[in-house]
C-alpha cells in the first residue's frame, strides 16, 4: 500500500543553522507513527513540515519533498485545504478568545459548515474524544481561555479532530496533562488509528512505547533509525545509540 | 524589664553603679557585659523548651554603657557596635557582620563578649553601645531597610510628579470656567454669533468643527485601519514596508502648518476642490492618519501571535484568521487611536487656515437647516479658529465671549478623551485572555 506521509530527502535550515538533514521515510495509512529524540533534535520542525506551517517561521528554506498522498506539500495549490487534511497538536495549549463551542467548531465554519445541528455533533463528537466532554458539556459557553491549562491542552485536541482530518500530528499532546487523563486520550487515539493516520511526537518513551506501530528516532537533525517499535525497543535495534536513548542511558 | 527604644530592647550596663546586680533599666544597670548577655539568654530562653524565643515585631537588643546608672546623657551619644545574627541562617556560622551574621543568639552573646572582653572592667566604656539586629521572621536587615524607604521615596516622586501633570490641567479647567461662566448657557451654544461677531453665540462655528472632524475622520479612519492591518498582518519584511514605516512615523511628526500648505498645494490647487470644507477635511485626514495606522497596528501587535497560528493550524485563511479572532480582539484599541484623533482634529487650526475655515459667515440658526448650514464645497467657521478671530482680529469682544468659547473648544475635547477611556475600560474588562 501506498505510505500515507512521505518524506523525500528533506533539509530544512532556519538561517545558517540545519534542523532537519536528508531525511527520508515514509508513514504508512492507519498506523501510529512515534518520533522520538533529544530536544532539539527537529522533531516539531518534522511536523511542521506536513502541514507547511514551517512557512510561517523566518527564514526557513527547505529542499527536498514532503508527500501527503501522492501530493507534494510544497507543490500544493491550496495550501488551506492542506492544512484541513491534517489536525496538529502543538505542546503548548492555545485556546482561542472564543467560546469552548465556538472553539471546536471554529474550523468547520472556516471551511463553510454552518448547520447547526452538524456543528452541535462534531462538538460533541470531538470534545468526547479528546476527553473533555464530561468536564465542560455544562459551560459550552464560556470562553474556551478561562479552561485549566490541561483542559486547554484537550480542547486544541478537539479543535484539530474537528475538521475530521485524515492525518493527526500531535507534538508532546501530554506535556500539560494528567496522567488520568493522558491515558484516556492514548486509548482514543488507538481508536482513532482505524480512521486516520497519527503522527507521535514525544518525550516519552514509553508513551512511544505503548502506541507507535513504527517510530523515528532523530539525533542532532539527523534520522538515525526507523522502524517496528518492537525492533526500536528490543535488546538490538540497528544503532547502538536508538539503544541507549530508550533505556535513558544517554550522552 | 527592658526599655524599648524605637524597635529594640535597650539594656543598660555600668560598672561604676551600685553593688548589687540590676535588672538592665537605666536606673539599675547590670554590672558587665558577661552578666547583660547571661541575663538576656535567660530572659529570653522558653523555660519549657529550653529554645530562645522569637522576638516578634522587635529587631534585636541594644546594650549600652552608660558612665552612672539613669545618664541618658550617655545614651544618646554613644559609639556604636552592630552585629548580626540571623537565626533562620542554614550553613557556616558568620562573623557577626550583615552579610554574615551568626547563626545563633547564644553563640552571638558569647563571641561579643569575646570581642569586647578587652575594652574595658565591664567589657564596654561609657557612651559605647552595642547593638545586636536579630532577624526574626519580621525583622528585615538594613538591605531591606534600604529598600523600603527607596520604595516610599519613588512611590512619593512618582505621586508629586502625576499630580503636578494633573494640576495645569485642572487650573486651566477652573481658570477658562470661571472667566466664562457670565456667558454660559443654552442660548450661547445654539445661537450664532452676531453684531460683528462680538455677541451672541457659537452656533456657526461648533457645526463647522463637527463637519470638519467627521468628515476628515470618515476619510482617514477606514484608509488608515486598512493600512494598519495590511501592514500589520500582511506585508512581509522588505525594503518597501520599512519604506512605508519611516514615511507614516515622520509624517506623524510633520508640523500642522505644513499639512495646510500641502492641503493648500494638493486639495484647494491640484485636486480644484477650493477652499471648502472638502478640502480642509482632507488635509485634517492628512494629519491624523499616521497616527490611526499607528494605533491600529500597535492593537493588532497586542493579540497573541499564537492564536493566529492556531488559526492557520486549522487551514484558516489570513483573513479568516483576521475577520474572526485579530480584528475583534483588537477593536477596542483601534478605535481608541481612532477617537482620540478626533480632539486633534477639532483643535487644530492651521490645517484648515488656508484650506476651508471662513472668518465670517451667515447660516440659518432655526429649524433643521441650522443643522446642515455648510455644504461640502462650502467654506466653514471652526471654533478653533473663531476662538482666534475673535481673541486677536475683532475689536470689542467681550472677555466672557472668548473664554466662553474656549471653554466648549476643552470642553468637546475632554469629553471625546472621556469617552475614549470610559470605552477602553469597558472592552478592557471583557478581555478574553
Amino acid at each position: 500500500m501506498d505510505p500515507h506521509i512521505a518524506f523525500r530527502d528533506v533539509t530544512v535550515a532556519y538561517g545558517t543553522k540545519i534542523a532537519l538533514r536528508n531525511i527520508s521515510l515514509e508513514i504508512p495509512r492507519n498506523q501510529i507513527f512515534g518520533i522520538i529524540g533529544p530536544a532539539n533534535s527537529g522533531k516539531t520542525t518534522f511536523l511542521k513540515c506536513i502541514n507547511r506551517m514551517i512557512d510561517f517561521a523566518l527564514g526557513a528554506t527547505v529542499e527536498g519533498q514532503v508527500l501527503v498522498g501522492k501530493e507534494d506539500v510544497f507543490r500544493t495549490r491550496n495550501v488551506y485545504q492542506l492544512r484541513r487534511r491534517i489536525g496538529m497538536v502543538f505542546p503548548l495549549p492555545v485556546g482561542l478568545p472564543l467560546t469552548v463551542y465556538d472553539n471546536v467548531a471554529y474550523a468547520p465554519r472556516m471551511a463553510g459548515l454552518t448547520n447547526r445541528g452538524e456543528l452541535d455533533g462534531l462538538v460533541e463528537t470531538c470534545l468526547r474524544q479528546a476527553a473533555l466532554w464530561d468536564e465542560v458539556k455544562d459551560r459550552l459557553q464560556q470562553l474556551g481561555t478561562k479552561l485549566s491549562g490541561g483542559q486547554q491542552q484537550r480542547l486544541t485536541i478537539a479543535r484539530a479532530l474537528s475538521h475530521r482530518p485524515e492525518i493527526l500530528c500531535l507534538d508532546e499532546f501530554s506535556i500539560a496533562v494528567d496522567p488520568v487523563t493522558t491515558m484516556k486520550i492514548e486509548d482514543v487515539l488507538i481508536d482513532l488509528k482505524q480512521k486516520m493516520t497519527i503522527v507521535l511526537v514525544t518525550n516519552l518513551v514509553q508513551q512511544a512505547h505503548r502506541l507507535a506501530d513504527q517510530i523515528a528516532f532523530l539525533n542532532g537533525s539527523r534520522l538515525v533509525e526507523v522502524g517496528p517499535s518492537d525492533t526500536i525497543f528490543s535488546e538490538h535495534p540497528a544503532s547502538q545509540m536508538t539503544f541507549d536513548y530508550v533505556r535513558g542511558n544517554f550522552g | 524589664m527592658p526599655e524599648p527604644s524605637g524597635r529594640t530592647l535597650l539594656y543598660a550596663i555600668s560598672a561604676t553603679g551600685s553593688d548589687e546586680e540590676g535588672d538592665g533599666t537605666l536606673e539599675r544597670p547590670f554590672q558587665s557585659l558577661e552578666r547583660a548577655t547571661s541575663a538576656v539568654l535567660a530572659l529570653h530562653r522558653d523555660e519549657a523548651t529550653g529554645q530562645l524565643r522569637t522576638l516578634t515585631g522587635t529587631h534585636g537588643f541594644d546594650l549600652v554603657c552608660v558612665g552612672t546608672p539613669a545618664n541618658r546623657r550617655s545614651v544618646s551619644k554613644e559609639r556604636r557596635f552592630s552585629y548580626y545574627v540571623d537565626p533562620e541562617l542554614v550553613g557556616a556560622d558568620g562573623d557577626g557582620s550583615e552579610r554574615a551574621p551568626w547563626a545563633d543568639l547564644e553563640g552571638a552573646l558569647t563571641a561579643i563578649v569575646g570581642i569586647h572582653r578587652e575594652q574595658g572592667s565591664n567589657g564596654l566604656t561609657p557612651g559605647e553601645r552595642i547593638h545586636l539586629r536579630v532577624h526574626g521572621l519580621f525583622a528585615g536587615g538594613a538591605i531591606e531597610r534600604r529598600k523600603q524607604l527607596v520604595e516610599r521615596v519613588a512611590s512619593a516622586v512618582l505621586a508629586v510628579v502625576t499630580a503636578l501633570i494633573v494640576l495645569p490641567l485642572v487650573a486651566i479647567l477652573a481658570y477658562l470656567v470661571a472667566k466664562a461662566w457670565p456667558v454660559l448657557s443654552a442660548d450661547f451654544l445654539f445661537q450664532n454669533p452676531q453684531t460683528y461677531m462680538t455677541s451672541g453665540g457659537i452656533w456657526a462655528p461648533l457645526v463647522g468643527t463637527f463637519y470638519f472632524v467627521f468628515i476628515s475622520l470618515a476619510i482617514a479612519a477606514p484608509i488608515g485601519v486598512l493600512a494598519g492591518v495590511y501592514l500589520n498582518e500582511y506585508a512581509s519584511e522588505n525594503w518597501l514596508t520599512r519604506l512605508v514605516n519611516l514615511a507614516v512615523l515622520n509624517l506623524a511628526g510633520v508640523p500642522s502648518i505644513v499639512h495646510a500648505l500641502f492641503g493648500v498645494g494638493a486639495f484647494v490647487l491640484f485636486a480644484g476642490l477650493g477652499r471648502s470644507v472638502l478640502a480642509a477635511s482632507c488635509t485634517l485626514a492628512v494629519m491624523t492618519l499616521p497616527v490611526i495606522i499607528t494605533s491600529t497596528r500597535e492593537a493588532l501587535a497586542a493579540v497573541p501571535f499564537a492564536f493566529r497560528e492556531a488559526c492557520w493550524n486549522m487551514g484558516a485563511s489570513r483573513w479568516q484568521t483576521i475577520r474572526t479572532i485579530v480584528l475583534p480582539n483588537a477593536i477596542s484599541g483601534i478605535l481608541t487611536g481612532v477617537i482620540l484623533q478626533v480632539s486633534r482634529a477639532a483643535g487644530e487650526t492651521a490645517p484648515i487656515l488656508f484650506t476651508g475655515a471662513v472668518f465670517y459667515v451667515a447660516v440659518p440658526d432655526q429649524g433643521l437647516a441650522s443643522f446642515f448650514p455648510y455644504a461640502l464645497n462650502d467654506r466653514a467657521m471652526a471654533l478653533s479658529y473663531h476662538l482666534f478671530a475673535i481673541s486677536t482680529q475683532v475689536t470689542g469682544v467681550s472677555e466672557g465671549l472668548q473664554y466662553g468659547t474656549a471653554v466648549v473648544l476643552i470642553g468637546l475635547v475632554v469629553s471625546v478623551n472621556l469617552i475614549s477611556i470610559i470605552f477602553r475600560v469597558y472592552l478592557r474588562s471583557r478581555k478574553k485572555w
